[in-house]
C-alpha cells in the first residue's frame, strides 16, 4: 500500500525548515543552552502537531466523496 | 518532569558585562552575515548555530530552486502595479518580485541579486559577468516557465525557504541589538 503524502517527494524537505526555524526562534529567546534546547524542542512539536492536525484533515477529507 | 514559563528571574537577565556588548554594531554585523554580531558579543555558540542553520537554509532553498530563485529583475517592461489601492505604486523591481523584500534580510548572502540589477538587464540576455557569472540574475523568461514545469515544486518551496530564512535572520538582528526577547526562566513543574 503506498500513501500519496509519501510519495510527494518535497514532503522530505519539511524536518529540516521545522529543526530550523525551532532552533533560531529558541535560541532569539533564550541564552541558556538548556532553555534553549527544551523551548526548540517544545516548538518542534507544536509545529509538527499543527501540520499533522492539517495533514489528517485534508486526508479525512479526501475520503469524503 | 514538564517544563513551564514560571517567571521572570534576576539570573536570567544577561550579565552587564554582555548586555554592555548588545547594540547597533552587532546588529548590522548580523545583518552582514547570520550570527557574526553574537560571535563578535562573546557568544560563540549563538552564533555558530545561526549561522550555520540560517545560511544552510538559505541556500538549501536555493539548491531546491536550481539556484535560480533569488533574483532582482528590472522589469521595464512591464507594466506597472499598484498593490494597494491609492498607495503610489512600488518600483517594477520590487513589485515583480516580491519575495527579495524577504532574502535580502539574510545580508551579504542575497548582494549578487542587487549587483546584477544594476549591471545588467535580463531582457539583453547579456554574457555572464566575470566575477559572479549568472549566479543570482534574473533567468529569462523561457527558463523560468521550463523551471516551474519541469520540477515537482522544489522550485516554489526553495524560494520559501530562502524567504524564511532571511526573516529569521530579522530575529537574529535584533538579539544582536537588544538582546534575547523573553528572558523567562524555565522551571521544573511539581508534579
Amino acid at each position: 500500500m503506498t500513501y500519496p503524502i509519501l510519495a510527494a517527494g518535497y514532503y522530505w524537505h519539511l524536518p529540516i525548515l521545522i529543526v530550523v526555524i525551532s532552533l533560531v526562534y529558541s535560541a532569539t529567546r533564550h541564552d541558556d543552552w538548556s532553555i534553549i534546547g527544551v523551548e526548540a524542542y517544545r516548538w518542534g512539536m507544536r509545529m509538527l502537531s499543527f501540520l499533522g492536525m492539517i495533514g489528517i484533515f485534508l486526508y479525512i477529507v479526501t475520503l469524503i466523496k | 518532569m514538564s517544563f513551564t514559563p514560571d517567571s521572570i528571574l534576576p539570573e536570567t537577565i544577561p550579565q552587564p558585562e554582555l548586555a554592555n556588548k548588545f547594540g547597533i554594531v552587532g546588529a548590522v554585523l548580523s545583518y552582514l552575515v547570520p550570527g557574526l554580531g553574537q560571535i563578535c558579543q562573546g557568544r560563540i555558540g549563538k552564533g555558530l548555530l545561526f549561522f550555520f542553520c540560517i545560511n544552510g537554509l538559505f541556500y538549501y532553498g536555493m539548491a531546491l530552486g536550481q539556484w535560480s530563485n533569488v533574483y532582482l529583475p528590472r522589469a521595464k517592461s512591464q507594466p506597472q502595479m499598484k498593490i494597494i489601492p491609492g498607495v503610489p505604486a512600488m518600483p517594477n523591481c520590487i513589485s515583480y518580485r516580491l519575495q527579495y523584500v524577504g532574502q535580502f534580510w539574510i545580508g551579504i548572502s542575497a548582494w549578487p541579486a542587487i549587483y546584477q540589477f544594476y549591471y545588467y538587464d535580463e531582457e539583453e540576455d547579456p554574457p555572464g559577468d566575470p566575477t559572479v557569472g549568472k549566479y543570482q540574475r534574473t533567468p529569462l523568461e523561457t527558463e523560468l516557465n521550463l523551471l516551474q514545469s519541469r520540477s515537482d515544486r522544489a522550485w516554489d518551496l526553495g524560494w520559501v525557504y530562502t524567504v524564511i530564512a532571511g526573516v529569521l535572520n530579522i530575529m537574529v538582528i535584533y538579539d544582536a541589538l537588544a538582546g534575547p526577547v523573553l528572558l523567562i526562566q524555565l522551571k521544573p513543574k511539581a508534579s
